[in-house]
């Protein structure tokens, strides 16, 4: 359960927990390297890294929506537009990266703060909200690209963003990280963060202490769009592409991401360093059908089987709190 | 096999031996030996975190035990405990919060997953289902339909049901867990016909309650638990409320008078009223709250108590009337009420006072987050600090702030509740049922925070339902009739007669 993972759930448990998830994601790497002694090939390692970044600067902002109870689907459509934005403007604009990636940027945090806005004033669930966010962004997508798979030819500063390295590693890696740091000390040690695990855990008591439920859950949607912005801009740099259907079911990923990692979708509760390790574990899983030239078809239904098993690993080590006889009482009557 | 004969054998119904719990650390419950007769009415008291609830827990497989002995009829039951092997023993817990499926009705609830099918048939008899619901209430000539859905039924008559569906799953120990809280008086009596009932049937009835005058007057032994002993079982002759107090807590509580004298301050004016309004809810209502005073607001529940506290702590907005505060007109807003030195204590504790996933220092920093933010970062030393001052200041247990707030017993969380905010600037605390549902104990541990708080010179506004603790802690006391003030005790004597006849409308000379 993970629950108790967040603020002060007791040191021992919470490195249990943590080590948990070590040990998952070991099991998983020592069977994709018998399966492939390519895997654990520093070439390979360094490619599941890339392509892990996505997956996980989209984290470190979607982990909010479900931390405040609620969820963001709209985040795979909203790296697909970025890059497509981001291409309209740098090569048909014409405008100088920068500000073309701001401005990109800024169209991002308006999604995020429709999404915030229509689901707090307008009550409208955050689930229905957001899916239909993903609807609209990916015909914005489609509309704008045609359609089409675009091929990002420049300018060469933004194609460095991708493909570019520094001190060996690649760019994107260094990005994601401050992203994932950044992200985790603003769960733990501000204001907003605690704020946001107040609005999950407990929207009235919340409330009643001075917290304001509304603007939490809206920065929430928009710091989720925000990063998946930051997300769409990496991958089409990266991938020197823009195609509307790039990033579909990314959503998927990225909530499978923080489930691993330990993020309760009910709210109240969640880690940014799990929800990292849930990336990693994503992507090698991706990576380890890629190694074994598994037809493209069985990927989803593989995929599907050993998250699952990943989650049941996850969850099975100590009993999850509704299994646990007096977990259950304690949160009920006492 | 009849009753009676069931009755006499001397196979104790329940004997537990030696039980020790501990959750994580230290003992919840150490030694505890509790037997039960069967058709005996048994109380088990204690204060907040004597152990009370665990062992109930225990009993009915919610949790298991770590060592120790229990019998049920006779018959060992392992370690390895559950609710559902407790529901086949026979063993049936009437919860505070009850469990029935609301949209249903009271034969289906009865007869949930156990419905009479139509023979040979995968369909559900509905006719035959009806009709043994009926026949199970009026045996016990209750005033209820078989066919009333659940919503459409008052707290007494839902717990009615949940009783009858401990009986119809032919359960032979009934636990109570604190069952009157939530009744009137004159439920709470109706409520007692059924345990004498239950009684009569052969039923053991465990039995948990803050209420002295019941335990007195309903149980045939009392158990009384203290820090996670049994110190003392007492017989029916033995039972006396100020014994069972002085074993509760080990200490003699003086006796308390009816009467109350009320006093007016004459110290400045903290918060001024004038003809605040809200449609619906409370009309020109016209107050003036002084420094160190406490101001009770009695009246029945829905009379507007609840409504004009959340309107003047900014919860909720009003529509017309005004509200100066320290001299200067003053706008409620929850944040601002909070920057203003205002503190606010909800009638709903678990739906509102606390976050029970998250730590004691997690629910204490939200609330204290102004205090311990530097620009836009939290300081988890500080915060921590402030939960060990709170955890300190009203002797919480355990004194782990790491501890989550959900597994705290009922006073503790309302210590946490409280607590949060007497680590602040406070200037008005506004409290709304500050002691449902907690002992005798943690009650006076609360009244006493409060007379020092209005010593310190705080005010305080406090709405109660309970009519001792209303006219015993308050200084001046302010009755709410349908929304409008109907009567202010500021001085002389009071009785608890004098407010609850008031709160009905009965005024001598006419209202005021």
């Amino acid at each position: 359960m993970s629950d108790t993972k967040t603020v002060g759930g007791g040191g021992t448990k919470l490195l249990l927990a943590r080590f948990r998830l070590f040990f998952i994601l070991i099991l998983l790497m020592a069977v994709l390297s018998v399966v492939s002694p390519r895997f654990l090939s520093l070439e390979n390692l360094s490619n599941v890294l890339w392509s892990v970044c996505i997956i996980g600067i989209m984290c470190s902002g979607f982990i909010y929506s479900p931390i405040t109870g609620g969820i963001d689907l709209s985040v795979g459509s909203m790296v697909a537009l970025a890059g497509i934005i981001a291409n309209v403007l740098m090569n048909i604009v014409h405008m100088p990266m920068l500000p073309a990636l701001l401005l990109t940027l800024v169209f991002g945090l308006l999604v995020g703060l429709v999404n915030g806005v229509v689901t707090t004033k307008f009550r409208v669930p955050p689930f229905i909200v957001t899916m239909a966010a993903k609807t609209y962004l990916f015909g914005i997508a489609m509309f704008v690209s045609n359609g089409d798979t675009i091929t990002i030819m420049g300018p060469k500063d933004f194609l460095s963003i991708g493909v570019g390295k520094f001190l060996g590693l690649p760019i994107p890696i260094y990005i994601m990280v401050v992203m994932i740091i950044a992200s985790h000390i603003l769960l733990k040690h501000t204001v907003f963060g605690r704020r946001a695990i107040a609005v999950g855990a407990n929207e009235v008591s919340a409330k009643l202490s001075g917290v304001n439920p509304d603007s939490t859950r809206i920065l929430a949607y928009v710091i989720s769009s925000g990063t998946a912005t930051v997300a769409g801009i990496v991958m089409a740099s990266l991938t020197q592409q823009a195609y509307a259907p790039n990033a579909a079911g990314y959503e998927f990923d990225v909530i499978t991401a923080v489930v691993i990692g330990g993020t309760s979708l009910l709210g109240g509760s969640g880690s940014v360093a799990g929800a990292l390790i849930g990336a990693v574990m994503v992507g090698f899983i991706n990576n380890g059908l890629n190694l074994m030239n598994m037809p493209a078809s069985f990927h989803p239904l593989v995929t599907g089987i050993v998250i699952l098993i990943a989650l049941i690993l996850n969850q099975g080590f100590t009993l999850p709190a509704w299994m646990k006889p007096k977990k259950r009482a304690a949160g009920g009557q006492a | 096999m009849s009753e009676k004969a069931l009755a006499d054998s001397p196979v104790a119904l329940l004997e537990c031996r030696r039980i020790n719990k501990s959750y994580n650390g230290p003992m919840v419950l150490s030694e505890v030996d509790f037997s039960m007769k069967r058709g005996e009415i048994h109380a088990l008291v204690g204060e907040n975190g004597a152990g009370k609830s665990t062992l109930i827990k225990i009993v009915t497989g919610v949790t298991n035990r770590n060592s120790g002995e229990m019998l049920f009829e006779g018959r060992p039951i392992g370690i390895e405990h559950s609710k559902t092997a407790a529901q086949v023993l026979g063993i049936a817990v009437i919860y505070q919060e009850l469990s029935l499926i609301h949209g249903m009705s009271v034969a289906q609830n009865l007869f949930l997953t156990r419905e009479p099918r139509l023979p040979g048939l995968p369909f559900i008899d509905i006719g035959k289902m009806n009709s043994l619901a009926q026949e199970l209430i009026d045996r016990y000539g209750f005033t209820l339909k078989a066919t009333d859905v659940i919503d459409s039924l008052s707290i007494a008559q839902r717990q009615t049901v949940e009783i009858l569906k401990a009986l119809n799953s032919k359960a032979s120990l009934v636990i109570m867990d604190e069952p009157t809280s939530s009744l009137t008086s004159t439920e709470s009596a109706q409520l007692f016909g059924i345990i004498k009932r239950l009684k009569e049937d052969g039923i053991g009835v465990l039995y948990i309650s803050h209420r002295m005058e019941e335990v007195y007057a309903l149980s045939d032994r009392v158990t009384v638990l203290r820090d996670g002993r049994k110190v003392a079982v007492l017989e029916k002759a033995e039972i006396h409320p100020e014994e069972i107090i002085r074993l509760m807590i080990g200490r003699k509580l003086d006796d308390r008078d009816s009467v109350h004298t009320m006093r007016k301050s004459d110290r400045e004016v903290v918060l001024e009223v004038k003809g605040l309004s809200s449609e619906g809810k409370f009309s020109g209502i016209d107050f003036q709250l002084h420094a160190g005073e406490i101001l009770g607001i009695g009246g029945l529940v829905g009379s507007g108590r609840t409504e004009l506290v959340r309107a003047l702590y900014g919860i909720d907005p009003h529509d017309s009337g005004s509200v100066e505060y320290l001299g200067k007109p003053w706008e409620p807003g929850v944040a601002g009420s909070i920057r203003g030195g205002f503190g606010f204590i909800p009638e709903e504790r678990r739906l509102q006072g606390i976050m029970g996933l998250i730590s004691m220092t997690g629910n204490i920093g939200i609330t204290n987050i102004d205090v311990i933010r530097k620009m836009g970062f939290v300081s988890d030393r500080k915060e921590l600090d402030l939960a060990r001052k709170a955890i300190g200041l009203l002797n919480i247990k355990p004194a782990d702030p790491s501890v989550l707030v959900g597994n705290l017993s009922g006073g503790n969380q309302q210590k946490i509740v409280v607590g949060k905010w007497l680590i602040r600037d406070l200037k008005l605390l506004i409290v709304d049922e500050p002691t449902v549902g907690i002992d005798i104990g943690a009650k006076e541990e609360m009244y006493q925070t409060f007379a020092r708080l209005a010593e310190a010179g705080v005010s305080i506004i406090l709405v109660s339902s309970d009519l001792p603790e209303l006219t015993r802690i308050s200084h001046r006391i302010l009755v709410l009739r349908k929304g409008r003030i109907i009567k202010e005790f500021s001085e002389g004597q009071v009785t608890e007669e004098d407010v609850l006849k008031a709160s009905s409308g009965i005024l001598p000379g006419g209202a005021k």
